[in-house]
């Protein structure tokens, strides 16, 4: 009886020590070499192709960076490129096809919030992994299966217009507005208010669409309202045809513009008529300081033959999220572990902005570059006109 | 008043561009019976290649401008021949060619995102007269000038071309019957050939007039013209160029002054509300002939 225990006994710590010894040395090794497959939505065609492109670009220069420099030792990171061309339903049918494919750990996608929005309930149903990386609505995170690396621009573009509005001093304010653009309207609604506490009163508020491609009449609207500043409120293109109508049409006050005007194209396409005009940025290629985001602006440049734009910056930040939440895995990656891994993630070890955290879901940087492009085509901060 | 009269001169800017579109894709579809989807594609390349005149080659704006009317042109053509003339051969109906038609819209239109890095470029400022004329305190860019001079000559000379020319009367009988033109010893594929190269070439005219006004030059470029050009085509009447030049104008001041006085969200709605009541109460349109059998 008693050697019949002692060999129970004996047995037991047996398989206790054999069962440590198996999570003892997982523990220790981490992630698990391999091929972490990413789904990536990429928005290569379509109205916002330029944006799009862009993110891919900064996404593939990520994964090819966490792979050369052995970020996960053995491991790396494959991103599996399905196209939505900004497209609700080809975005969803991706995301379906991710979803489906086991092997894809986590998926990123979506410039325009209501394509994200609509992704939303199909990854946290499956219990997969999102991390947005160009969808500027607010509410878009839900940890743990739902991330956004987008810097959201409104808080900004908030501290950009009263910094103007404190120089110039104007007594009346207009604004071009996106109005089929929610998050556009959040963001000029914030600051509208931020400018009425301060005394500025809304001469009125002209309102063009995302499609448009003809501002002379918004212009002409927007400049009868007879305003001290303009601001603009809208996507890339209704933006830079917006303010160009204004120049053309002789506007000469201040005008204020949002981080839509930071790409490089924008100059070639806007050329003079962007200059002096005030815009926050977040990342820009010319005003960069840290070791990361110097070298992120050589090896894009070298990559791609252009500079790296905000966009870049964001879809690059995605892959290194990922890839910072993997390296804390150990083992075999699940979507489960992977989520849990980046619901912990509060500050962005590899970053490009100075200064990265993660709050409840969403990045976050500090301060507000306010910038604007000079007469070189190279974006230097901002200064009041004399 | 000032501003009124400002936006009324916009609206007719813009309902010019409308109103040149509308006459080519009016045109295709009196003589060839072709409602062509591809036809605002026609508008973009035109105006791409007009840029890549005066990018690359680094020629005026006097010159790049028929370079990209003659492309717009030549792809009509190219599209014809190759899209719609073996459908012809075969007595397809309108059906097929409107599905054929689609099919290059969308090769094009890719192409065309493809050939501008999917960029939305521009001409570059001080390539095309950039003159702000004054009407009083009422300011006149030069190329408001220049599009709706170019709308009224080009609706002239269709008009002459069309009603009081032997090339006109081979036009309309072509368009009436092709077997009943040949034995009256018009050639059918001449006339269609031709046809289809002034139709692409009136587009381009657009497109890239349109690319220098709206700041725009990309693939969207022929797809923001195409609605409001089929608008102006339904609205003035599919045999008649007069109208369709009226209609265009009148739907560019109708979207501009919706636009100024109710709201910008309504704009389209009331077009496409004026669209759809012309083809329920007047098919014919404004100046169409009431025995037109497409209408």
């Amino acid at each position: 009886m008693k050697n019949w225990s002692r060999q129970i006994g004996i047995r037991t710590l047996a398989t206790l020590i054999a069962l440590a010894l198996q999570a003892g040395p997982a523990g220790a090794q981490g992630l698990a070499p391999g091929e972490y497959k990413v789904g990536f939505i990429t928005e290569n065609t379509g109205a916002i192709a330029s944006a799009g492109q862009s993110y891919w670009n900064g996404a593939q220069l990520a994964a090819d960076e966490v792979k050369a420099q052995k970020f996960l030792g053995g491991a790396s990171i494959v991103l599996d490129s399905k196209e939505s061309g900004s497209d609700a339903a080809r975005a969803i049918q991706a995301a379906n096809q991710f979803v489906a494919d086991r092997s894809v750990l986590a998926v990123s996608c979506c410039i325009l919030s209501a394509v994200a929005g609509s992704l939303k309930p199909i990854v946290v149903e499956a219990k997969t992994p999102l991390v947005i990386f160009g969808a500027t609505a607010s509410g878009l995170p839900q940890p743990p299966w739902v991330y956004s690396m987008t810097i959201l621009p409104g808080p900004k573009d908030t501290a950009t217009a009263v910094k103007v509005i404190d120089a110039v001093k104007p007594k009346t304010a207009a604004y071009i507005l996106a109005a089929d653009n929610d998050a556009f309207k959040g963001r000029m609604n914030a600051t509208r208010t931020a400018l009425e506490a301060k005394g500025v009163t809304t001469a009125g508020v002209v309102n063009v669409l995302t499609k448009d491609t003809d501002f002379t009449a918004a212009a002409t609207q927007a400049m009868g309202l007879k305003p001290d500043v303009i601001l603009v409120y809208a996507t890339q293109g209704a933006a830079a045809g917006a303010i160009t109508a204004l120049k053309d049409r002789g506007y000469a006050k201040t005008i204020v513009g949002n981080d839509v005007l930071s790409p490089a194209p924008i100059f070639k396409k806007m050329g003079t008529s962007v200059v002096g005009v005030p815009f926050p940025v977040s990342f820009s290629d010319a005003i960069v300081e840290t070791p990361e985001a110097k070298a992120f602006v050589a090896a894009y440049q070298a990559k791609f033959s252009a500079p790296p734009d905000i966009y870049s910056a964001q879809g690059y930040q995605v892959v290194w999220f990922i890839a910072q939440g993997l390296k804390s895995i150990s083992g075999q990656p699940t979507r489960e572990s992977l989520a849990t891994a980046l619901s912990k993630i509060s500050k962005i070890d590899h970053q490009v902005y100075g200064g990265e955290v993660m709050k409840d879901g969403q990045a976050e940087t500090t301060g507000t570059l306010v910038v604007m492009w000079n007469a070189e085509g190279k974006i230097v901060p901002w200064t009041a006109p004399k | 008043m000032e501003l009124f009269l400002e936006q009324l001169i916009n609206g007719c800017a813009i309902g010019s561009l409308y109103a040149m579109f509308g006459l080519g894709f009016g045109i295709v579809f009196a003589t060839l019976g072709i409602l062509n989807a591809a036809h605002g594609s026609y508008a973009s390349w035109a105006a791409i290649a007009a840029l890549a005149a005066v990018e690359q080659l680094k020629l005026p704006f006097i010159v790049a401008l028929p370079i990209g009317v003659v492309a717009g042109g030549m792809l009509a053509v190219l599209v014809d021949q190759i899209a719609f003339q073996p459908l012809r051969r075969r007595g397809s109906e309108m059906l097929g060619a409107l599905i054929t038609s689609i099919a290059f819209w969308i090769i094009l239109d890719n192409l065309a995102g493809t050939a501008t890095g999917q960029q939305s470029l521009s001409f570059p400022r001080g390539s095309y007269p950039g003159t702000m004329f004054r009407l009083g305190d009422i300011p006149l860019p030069a190329m408001q000038v220049i599009t709706i001079a170019a709308m009224l000559i080009v609706t002239v000379s269709l008009h002459l071309l069309i009603r009081h020319s032997r090339f006109g009367a081979a036009m309309r009988a072509v368009g009436w019957n092709q077997t009943a033109a040949a034995l009256g010893g018009v050639n059918p594929r001449h006339v269609v050939i031709i046809t289809a190269f002034i139709a692409g070439a009136t587009s381009g005219l657009a497109g890239v007039l349109g690319g220098i006004t709206t700041q725009n030059v990309s693939f969207l470029l022929g797809e923001g013209l195409l609605l409001k050009g089929f608008a102006a085509v339904v609205v003035g009447g599919y045999d008649d160029v007069r109208g369709t030049a009226i209609a265009g104008v009148g739907l560019g001041i109708l979207e501009v002054m919706t636009s100024q006085y109710l709201s910008s969200g309504l704009r389209d709605g009331i077009t496409y509300a004026l669209l759809l009541s012309f083809l329920l109460l007047r098919p014919r349109g404004l100046f169409g002939s009431a025995g037109f059998s497409r209408a």
